[in-house]
């Protein structure tokens, strides 16, 4: 009987350790023993979020983020968050920016044949947000993390950001919803069809 | 009377071995479906597509009503999504396989108070994503649109969820004669807002079918 739960035991860990793994290979960060963040791939199969886009045009000649922000998240945090109001342990969110074609009006925008608008034209850098409650309690359970603001081919590890260069702000604003800005991501609060 | 014979011969032939192609490929209708996103009704119509949201997102143009003389034709984000494997084929040919759908979300402009649209917010003044607003698409099938250059168009309106259930083939003057004139060369689609089709590398973060 020991034996028989034993070796029940030895299975149930085994089916544990192969569902980790298979859970492991698909997602959630990966970070170099120095604590750096490994740049994510596979998020363009990712669910896409939102774009909001701030132009260089509107904001000086040079937008903090340049200038598309397409936000990505894997599809079973979404359906976490859809159904729990807040994202699970683990959650990655990448925001790659793209900057926009260059339009004749002072606004920066395009004539188009869809109209006068704003128009996707290079990717233009990455950056990153990590929900860990452990190891970034300082920052509200989330880490920051840049991965360039230019051109492919993005750095291939990130270095946790300063307090002041990203969390306080997020802290500031968003602090009550997990620390993301979900006004801006129809996905996150709207009843799905 | 003879040569009626031959004919009808032929003609039970050939059913035969149609029955037969059927048979051996399972169900004609399941298989069609697997391949391609596009589901027609039995009067042509096109069903609207399910899961496209776990697609691939290759481009947000944005045209906001505030510069658009407070209408534009397609208000206010188009959100594109493509199938995985048409991107893998796009990435590899230059063209899209036949079945393939692209699907055009659009969202409105969230709550703006600039007359351009746009709002201020704390990463900067701009533009951001407010509710969705429609679903335009299009649908590679070389016999079935060959008059619109082998691709057909479908709105399933420009409003509010829910959408319609299914769409008729819009006519060329709404849609395809737009495409034809500026983007017939690229597969009749606006490849240079896109900026991961254009650049078709890996560099640009597209795993390959083998590494993933």
């Amino acid at each position: 009987m020991r034996m028989m739960s034993k070796s029940l035991i030895a299975g149930a860990c085994l089916l544990t350790t192969v569902a980790l793994s298979q859970t492991h290979s698909r997602s959630g960060p990966v970070f170099t023993k120095d604590g750096d963040l490994v740049l994510p791939t596979g998020f363009r199969e990712w669910v896409f979020m939102g774009g909001p886009i701030t132009p260089n045009s509107l904001n000086g000649g040079e937008a903090p983020f340049p200038e598309f922000h397409d936000v990505y998240i894997e599809r079973e945090n979404l359906r976490y968050y859809q159904h729990q109001g807040y994202f699970p342990e683990g959650t990655v969110l990448v925001k790659e920016l793209v900057l926009t074609q260059k339009g004749k009006h002072p606004d920066g925008s395009l004539d188009s044949a869809s109209g006068r608008g704003y128009f996707p034209s290079e990717l233009h850098g990455m950056d990153v947000m990590v929900k860990d409650s452990k190891r970034f309690a300082n920052t509200n359970k989330w880490g920051f993390f840049t991965f360039g603001h230019r051109a492919p081919p993005y750095s291939p590890s990130a270095r946790v950001m300063s307090v002041a260069q990203c969390a306080s702000c997020h802290i500031a604003g968003v602090a009550k919803t997990d620390m993301v800005w979900v006004q801006y991501y129809p996905l996150l609060h709207v009843k799905l069809q | 009377m003879q040569k009626r014979d031959y004919l009808g011969a032929i003609v039970a032939g050939i059913a035969l071995i149609g029955t037969g192609i059927a048979l051996f490929q399972g169900h004609p209708a399941v298989a069609q479906a697997q391949e391609s996103a596009a589901v027609f009704t039995s009067d042509g119509k096109l069903q609207i597509p399910t899961g496209f949201r776990k697609w691939v997102f290759v481009g947000a143009p944005l045209t906001p009503n505030g510069l658009n003389n407070g209408q534009a034709n397609f208000p206010e984000f188009h959100d594109v999504y493509i199938q995985a494997k048409n991107v893998d084929a796009y990435m590899k040919t230059g063209q899209f396989p036949e079945g393939t759908v692209i699907v055009k979300e659009l969202t409105r402009l969230l709550n703006p108070t600039f007359p351009d649209g746009s709002r201020t917010e704390p990463s900067g003044r701009g533009f951001f994503n407010g509710a969705f607003n429609g679903i335009d698409l299009t649908v590679k099938d070389s016999k079935r649109f060959a008059k619109t250059n082998g691709w057909g168009f479908f709105t399933f309106g420009h409003h509010p969820l829910p959408y319609e259930k299914t769409a008729a083939e819009a006519p060329a003057a709404v849609c395809a004669n737009c495409h034809m004139a500026n983007v017939a060369k690229t597969d009749m689609t606006w490849i240079q807002f896109y900026p991961l089709l254009l650049n078709r590398t890996t560099e640009a973060g597209w795993d390959t079918p083998q590494s993933r």
